[in-house]
């Protein structure tokens, strides 16, 4: 059996890790199915019956409000025969009725009617037959997480140091609420799951070489100048938490503000922004960038969006950008939002291809073998190692990667 | 399109242009949902710009890409605008790879000047709710 703990040394990382296809299976059962996976937000399903089609690892996932409103997750197979129940990627029901030989379920998974059911004999008990739930769910500020494991730590531990930095993206509606209502754009791409957050998490290294184009293009049309990010690198930008989770913190930067007059829509929302949370707290939040994060293992905040990160073999991984709304502000807000997302994300946006292109490329390169170390040392030397054992770095460090590293190390040996 | 010729090819739109790629279903309001492009004449400059830059690294080298254009349908003229759908089946090759896009166009053509220009264009892709790989380049 491989051992993890000798293919991450620091900083350096093993190519097998992104190519090895016993590896990918290992992270099935100790990662996907162990650990708290982001499965959707209460926003996509408001109303009774509401559902959506999700998958956790290759485990084919319903997340439904029930007519009662709870909000459940049920492993998506018939009890019978195993087909699917649900195929609609999204909708509303009353009821989940396999094609296959009409077994129908209730939004709470009881299995209401085995059809032709006096063929059974009256051991056949419906209640042990109900779709099975996934052992473990739970939500934090409408952001759902289900586990394929009963036992583990809880949501609440697993978020840990994470909450504050979600808290401060979820306030940047006047109304502590934001919709995942605008659609979602699917990519696909042909590399390892892990190269997306270890990326995303660090735009500001690469940045300047891959995204520089883009960066000018959106300078000159807004003004909104970003090369100061990079030219004055400042400390505790680049944060480790416990858990795995990564987070670049913009706060303490300085970033030139836009040239162009706020329209009657910002202002607008800068009041009911100060009308929320007072003048201070209100000013902070819309002053400064909120942090974007990555909760390990799939759930991502940046800027326009929430990102799921779906692996589907270990040289293979689904991407979803699901914009966010923001509860409670001027319509055009909202709209201004979306378009900025499209320049930026999605299969045709001008910033996260030229990611996915590298993504590609470095699991071409790493397939080959041979020469095989990744280095991810950059400001190892001058980590600040916080209290609750995560760390803060520079602007463009590394030292939220080796977290990441580390914590996957950890539980990739857990079941050793 | 299929030769990199853009700077022609943003010269026979509109300057009021929009280009659109809806997401997820072919009818949406791009107000409140996300598109795959929805580019104004503003936009729309700044890809090809983009294009050209030689910075898009899925374009490096660029792909081979040849397109079929059938089943064309010329709806009524209202004033100086015209209608017009097709299909299509595009190529694209690239990194001993080949992945095939199909859809439907419905062009809106303008008389701008004694020519026409496309004021309106919006493609609506047969996988626009599936996972597909990168689309760097013009549909």
């Amino acid at each position: 059996m491989i051992d993890v703990g000798n293919l991450i040394q620091g900083t350096r990382i093993h190519g097998s890790l992104y190519r090895d296809p016993e590896v990918f299976e290992r992270e099935l059962n100790e990662i996907w199915y162990k650990v708290w996976v982001y499965v959707g937000h209460e926003s996509e399903i408001p109303n009774r019956g509401d559902f959506v089609r999700r998958m956790i690892g290759r485990q084919p996932v319903i997340v439904v409000r029930g007519a009662d409103g709870t909000v459940r997750a049920f492993f998506n197979r018939c009890r019978h025969r195993g087909n699917m129940v649900c195929h609609a990627d999204r909708g509303n029901t009353a009821a989940f009725t396999c094609p296959y030989h009409g077994w129908t379920y209730s939004t709470a998974g009881a299995l209401q009617q085995p059809t032709f059911e006096d063929g059974y004999d009256s051991k056949l008990r419906r209640e042990d037959f109900g779709l099975v739930p996934l052992p473990r769910l739970d939500a934090y500020r409408g952001l759902i997480f289900a586990s394929v494991s009963p036992e583990g730590i809880t949501l609440d531990e697993h978020l840990g140091g994470a909450k504050e930095f979600i808290d401060l993206f979820m306030d940047l509606s006047p109304a502590g609420r934001v919709s995942l209502t605008a659609g979602n754009q699917k990519v696909r791409y042909a590399g390892n799951w892990k190269f997306m957050p270890e990326n995303s998490m660090e735009g500001d290294y690469h940045g300047p070489f891959i995204h520089k184009v883009a960066f000018e293009l959106h300078s000159k049309k807004t003004g909104f100048d970003v090369s100061s990010l990079y030219e004055n690198e400042i400390p505790d930008v680049i944060r480790s938490l416990p858990g795995g989770h990564m987070v670049e913190d913009y706060r303490g930067a300085t970033i030139a503000p836009p040239k162009r007059p706020p329209s009657a829509a910002r202002i607008a929302y800068a009041d009911a922004m100060k009308r929320a949370y007072g003048e201070e707290k209100a000013g902070k939040l819309l002053g400064t960038m909120a942090p974007l994060i990555y909760i390990f293992p799939n759930l991502m905040y940046l800027m326009t969006h929430i990102r799921v990160i779906a692996p589907v073999s270990v040289n293979e991984t689904f991407v979803y950008y699901q914009p966010m709304l923001l509860d409670g502000v001027p319509d055009e807000i909202n709209e201004e939002r979306l378009r900025m997302h499209e320049f930026m994300f999605g299969a045709a946006g001008f910033i996260s291809p030229d990611d996915i292109e590298i993504m590609e490329r470095i699991q071409t390169a790493v397939n080959a073998g041979g020469n095989e170390w990744l280095f991810i040392g950059r400001g190892a030397h001058r980590d600040t190692v916080l209290p609750d054992g995560g760390s803060t770095g520079y602007t463009m460090d590394e030292n939220h990667i080796r977290g990441f590293w580390q914590h996957y190390s950890g539980v990739m040996n857990a079941g050793a | 399109m299929d030769e990199g010729r853009y700077r022609e090819w943003l010269d026979l739109w509109t300057d009021d242009a929009q280009y659109w790629v809806p997401c997820n279903d072919d009818d949406i309001d791009p107000a409140k949902q996300v598109s795959i492009i929805y580019d104004d004449r503003d936009r729309l400059t700044q890809r090809v710009e983009r294009l050209l830059s030689g910075s898009v690294l899925s374009q490096q080298p660029r792909p081979r890409m040849r397109r079929v254009v059938s089943n064309i349908e010329i709806g009524p003229a209202s004033g100086a605008e015209v209608t017009v759908e097709s299909n299509f089946v595009l190529g694209v090759a690239r990194n001993g790879t080949k992945h095939v896009w199909i859809g439907r166009s419905i062009h809106q053509l303008r008389e701008d000047g004694g020519t026409l220009k496309i004021a309106r264009k919006k493609v609506l892709l047969i996988d626009n709710d599936q996972e597909i790989p990168l689309l760097q380049f013009l549909i």
